[in-house]
């Protein structure tokens, strides 16, 4: 039992072992993504009751606050899988480091949008200098500085190697950052919902909430698993797992 | 060079705010610490090229004496040849804009104490670049995250100074990062460069 975990750990590690798991789950977990955000968009939309001072303006927060925790966490799994990528330089660490990147930084951009969005009609404005606003700005910048670097580099894993250490460096930053623009200025309203302690929001809008962040998790899960799977054909095209599914494929093509 | 670049964009401000004392009177502090920002970031591009085309740096890395300590002294003669003449002139390019005198030594502490840390964190990107080609637009981008707590701490000591409240607060904290950063940045710097040429 406490054998074969790290066994089976260590073979997902090969890519055409992790291309085919990754291939086989990656349809549930969008379906599941899908069904959930039906769900909590549906319960978010049109069951949840209006915020007795915001009105209906609030509603924003099912697409906003999930965004903005996915942006966080992504850049968490992204500093991780760099860390096993500098360490033991595995192929698919870095994979998924790299491949993190452009969803972790749409999930900012969308947190970034939605957020000026909500703020023109309730603080009157659509950008100001808030620390929130701005810590969130310098990771959208932090991401395209990681995308930029990897794409830098004519070898590829040598870029990702580079970019990996550059988003070690950023994550040091992050709370640095997020500490002096609080100390500079803030107008963002505190945490609502807590992990420790009682939460400061209903459950007719917490319930939806959840389910909106296990739909963007699920949704990062698949759309990760499909971008790796590409990459790493691109990264091991010439072997002979990557031929022997393009030639199957195009086999299994022409029968049909 | 960059003392020209950053004399010409100092110059170029109160054309674009209008000439008014007060105006400038308060922007000052904030304009000059941009201004020496954006001429270092003009000369860290520079900070490696040489010794790679020559292929100096690798010498660097085959010698047997720590690479982080060699760098450590190369990122000094940066902060040598590039911030230390814009600090001489930083009292020039404020007195264009009217800060007041008394907040000028406030002014030189915190630059003091900024553009080492710019140098040190700049390097490091400059190494993680040293691979490709083309890295001009590229470290801006990286290093505008680095900066920003940078540029919070020296201006708003600045700030605080020019209202009359207590200043010392954001430089001790801009002193401690500098340690922290004289410390961490040339083994960073190390590994980084390590990584960019594949040794």
């Amino acid at each position: 039992m406490s054998k074969w975990i790290p066994l089976w750990l260590h073979k997902l590690g090969s890519p055409p072992i992790f291309y085919r798991f990754a291939g086989t789950l990656r349809p549930w977990f969008l379906a599941l993504a899908l069904i959930a955000g039906a769900i909590g968009l549906y319960g978010g939309l049109v069951l949840a009751p209006a915020d007795y001072q915001q009105g209906d303006a609030y509603r924003i927060i099912f697409i906003h606050v999930p965004s903005a925790w996915m942006g966080l966490f992504i850049y968490g799994v992204m500093a991780v899988a760099s860390f096993i990528a500098l360490v033991w330089r595995i192929k698919l660490a870095e994979a998924v480091a790299m491949e993190s990147a452009p969803i972790g930084a749409a999930f900012t951009f969308i947190t970034l949008v939605t957020g000026s969005l909500w703020g023109k009609p309730m603080w009157g404005t659509w950008w100001t200098w808030d620390a929130r606003l701005t810590s969130e700005l310098v990771l959208l910048f932090l991401y395209l500085g990681v995308i930029g670097l990897y794409h830098a580099f004519e070898d590829r894993r040598q870029g990702a190697r580079a970019a990996a250490f550059l988003a070690i460096i950023g994550i040091i930053n992050v709370p640095i950052v997020h500490f002096s623009v609080n100390w500079w200025n803030t107008l963002h309203q505190g945490s609502t919902v807590r992990i420790l302690g009682p939460s400061k929001i209903s459950m007719d809008m917490l319930w939806p909430l959840l389910t909106m962040m296990v739909a963007t998790k699920l949704y990062y899960v698949a759309s990760l698993f499909g971008r790796v799977r590409a990459d790493l054909l691109e990264l091991e095209g010439g072997k002979d797992w990557v031929r022997r599914i393009a030639t199957g494929e195009q086999a299994t093509g022409e029968q049909a | 060079m960059p003392v020209l670049y950053a004399l010409i964009v100092a110059t170029l401000f109160p054309f674009a705010l209008g000439p008014e004392d007060a105006l400038l009177q308060r922007i000052a502090g904030g304009v000059v610490l941009v201004t020496v920002l954006l001429a270092m970031l003009l000369a860290l591009d520079a900070m490696f090229r040489s010794d790679i085309e020559d292929g100096s740096l690798e010498q660097l890395v085959l010698a047997p004496q720590p690479l982080a300590l060699m760098l450590g002294m190369k990122i000094l003669a940066h902060w040598f040849t590039t911030a230390l003449p814009l600090i001489v002139i930083a009292p020039l390019l404020a007195g264009m804009l009217h800060l007041p005198v008394q907040v000028m030594g406030v002014l030189m502490l915190a630059l003091l104490l900024a553009t080492p840390m710019l140098s040190l964190l700049g390097a490091v990107l400059v190494a993680l670049t040293a691979g490709t080609r083309r890295s001009g637009m590229l470290l801006a981008l990286m290093l505008l995250p680095l900066c920003v707590p940078v540029v919070i701490f020296a201006a708003g000591a600045v700030a605080a100074a020019q209202q009359g409240l207590p200043w010392v607060a954001p430089i001790a904290w801009l002193g401690a990062a500098l340690v922290l950063a004289l410390v961490l940045a040339p083994l960073a710097c190390a590994a980084a460069l390590r990584i960019a040429l594949d040794a």
